[in-house]
């Protein structure tokens, strides 16, 4: 099971609601980039065989159906949208107790995440499920695999990497090096639009608003733009010699030679 | 509940981890700040000396374990403690471990977590911290929710508080309560693959020389080894060269890779894509080098230099050279 967020384009211009929260109506919205290479990870474990099947979950608003469907168009099965009108500006906490109720009811051997998301940027989650489920979290992988009962993945140490191994079922997650992520070909659209989509709500996955303390422990009291940075200095139309003044000049004004 | 300021302490080979020092002078800002303890929460290989954190800042130190396992696997000894201690925060680095800590606490004990932030303070008994959102488009201050139980968890970024120097002193030492390692400690490493030479650690390092795909090739990157040796730095890298495999994907800077704050940051033959941006946009000064000048990071370098970094490079680690007398 693929958990999917669908995240404002890293391109768009975002904009802050009147309560500081972002605007995702305003904003182009795409699969988290990172649950891209997720999915291709589990895409490619279902061709080889060491998974049978592939479903996403994501939770946000109804328009996270359409991440939903292009998930599917890059293969898989199925696809269920938690949605709830208690959940809009759910924290880390908040998203974690969801997905992991919902996944509670799945059961799958495999949820796969990706590293981060976009927005939240936090990699939270995926250890949060990990820990409310009671499950093994196998955690940036930049390789998973799947074999009988066990997972493994293969992960980045200080100096090298490390194989990690524990029995399903897993949380696991994966970096941008699991290799890049397909594009969905028009058959896989059309395919798509066939594959079966379920929307779930809180009380459909046994949880409540109560329970979720207004969808988060945290709150938001500020928004603003970054203190601007003065102009950059250009240096352009000089030969390699005059640039190079020009640099050790700027290093030593600065104190850095 | 207490005031105290907790922060996770990692060890290995023996030492305490750059951000176990780091994360020691934070917990101490801000205990003082709440009129509390900082108190190191230590663990992997070396983590029983967690004493000598003491002189970086520590007053008490809790030991969650020694193996050299994965962090994650230190959760259920690290919420045990924590359910004792109940202090104000916990400070947790920005890293792969820490973040897995962090989450199971999150997941474990139903408390609130921030960031990754650039700063945090205490002001007037509350925690407020400030992270930069949306691929740093836009700067937000939080704090936890009324209500929200305690610890809140502070994620750090690297370089965010500054390891205290000549400090003395050492701090009290007790083991965690007992507790069991549960499902969390089930994943072990099961092979290790070093790497035959060192790989630097560029979150220490005060200069970066960083080479994207306009290098080139490897030995593309022997030049920029040379102007990095002169300035006293390291080297590091865009994805699009680590992925060429010229260098390790260690020396890999940027979302997917380490968030660096050196104080000169040179990039060159790097484009400056949005995710290469949030890894080193905190960098004091920044030079990029690179033959486009509509190149996107020429919109936010302080010094942008249009030209062929071939030509450029070795000349001013001549340059540089000459100056230093060598
Ligand atoms: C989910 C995701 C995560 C990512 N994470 C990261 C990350 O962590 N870090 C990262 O870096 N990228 C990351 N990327 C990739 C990122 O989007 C860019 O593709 C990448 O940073 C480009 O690397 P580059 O600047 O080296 O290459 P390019 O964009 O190809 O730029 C090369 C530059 O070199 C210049 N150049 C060429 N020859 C010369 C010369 N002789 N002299 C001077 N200049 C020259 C060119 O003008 C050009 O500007 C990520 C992408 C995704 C989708
Ligand atoms: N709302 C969500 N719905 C589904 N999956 C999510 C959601 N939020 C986070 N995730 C998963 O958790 C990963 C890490 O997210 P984060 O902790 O926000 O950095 C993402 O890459 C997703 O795989």
């Amino acid at each position: 099971m693929v958990c999917i967020k669908q995240v404002p384009a890293t391109t768009a211009e975002k904009r802050y609601t009147a309560d500081l929260r972002l605007d995702r109506a305003a904003a182009e919205a795409v699969i988290n980039p990172l649950d891209e290479y997720a999915i291709e990870q589990a895409l490619r474990l279902q061709e080889a065989g060491d998974v049978e099947s592939v479903g996403y979950l994501s939770m946000g608003p109804e328009q996270a159906a359409e991440a939903l469907r292009r998930a599917l168009a890059m293969g898989g099965d199925d696809a269920t949208l938690v949605t709830d009108p208690a959940l809009p500006g759910a924290d880390a906490w908040a998203t974690a107790r969801v997905l992991a109720a919902a996944l509670d009811k799945m059961a799958p051997d495999v949820a796969l995440m990706g590293m981060a998301s976009d927005d939240a940027r936090g990699s939270l989650v995926p250890g949060a499920v990990a820990a409310l489920r009671g499950v093994p979290l196998l955690s940036y992988g930049s390789e998973l695999r799947v074999e009988g009962s066990v997972a493994r993945i293969r992960r980045l140490t200080a100096d090298g990497f490390d194989i990690l191994e524990a029995p399903l079922p897993v949380v696991a997650s994966v970096t941008d090096q699991v290799g890049e992520p397909r594009y969905a070909s028009l058959k896989g659209i059309m395919a798509a639009k066939r594959k079966p989509m379920e929307t779930w709500s809180l009380a459909d996955v046994g949880l409540s608003a109560d329970e979720l303390h207004g969808a988060a422990l945290t709150r938001v009291v500020e928004a603003r733009k970054p203190e601007a940075k003065p102009p950059t200095e250009r240096v352009e139309d000089v030969n390699a010699d005059e640039a190079v003044t020009r640099i050790v000049d700027w290093l030593t004004a600065r104190k850095l030679v | 509940m207490s005031n105290d300021v907790a922060f996770f302490a990692e060890f290995s080979d023996g030492a305490p981890a750059r951000s176990a020092l780091e994360l020691a002078a934070g917990a101490a800002e801000l205990a003082e700040q709440s009129g509390g303890e900082a108190i190191a929460l230590a663990y992997g290989p070396g983590a029983g000396d967690a004493g000598s954190l003491g002189a970086a800042g520590a007053s008490r130190g809790i030991v969650l374990g020694d193996g050299p396992g994965p962090a994650i696997g230190h959760a259920m000894a690290a919420a045990a403690a924590v359910r004792e201690l109940t202090p104000l925060a916990i400070l947790s680095p920005a890293t792969p471990n820490g973040r897995d800590l962090a989450a199971a606490l999150i997941g474990l004990l139903g408390v609130p977590a921030f960031g990754p932030v650039r700063a945090a303070r205490i002001e007037d008994g509350h925690l407020r911290t400030e992270q930069a959102t949306l691929q740093g488009s836009v700067v937000t201050v939080s704090e936890p929710a009324d209500g929200a139980p305690q610890p809140a968890i502070v994620l750090v970024l690297p370089s965010t508080f500054t390891p205290r120097e000549g400090g003395t002193g050492t701090a009290a030492v007790t083991p965690a309560p007992a507790s069991e390692a549960g499902s969390l400690g089930l994943a072990h490493v099961v092979e290790s693959h070093p790497a035959e030479a060192a790989v630097a650690n560029l979150e220490e390092a005060k200069v970066i020389v960083a080479g994207g795909r306009g290098v080139g090739s490897a030995e593309g990157f022997a030049q920029l080894e040379e102007l990095a040796a002169a300035l006293g730095g390291a080297v590091g890298a865009s994805r699009a060269a680590a992925d060429a495999g010229w260098v390790p994907y260690q020396l890999q800077i940027g979302q997917t890779g380490k968030v660096v704050k050196p104080a000169l940051y040179v990039a060159c033959g790097i484009s400056g894509a949005i995710q290469h941006r949030v890894g080193m946009q905190t960098a004091e000064n920044v030079l990029a080098i690179n033959k486009d000048p509509d190149a996107p990071i020429g919109e936010f370098a302080d010094l942008f230099v249009v030209g062929d970094l071939f030509a450029i490079v070795p000349k001013l680690t001549a340059e540089i050279r000459r100056r230093k007398g060598r």
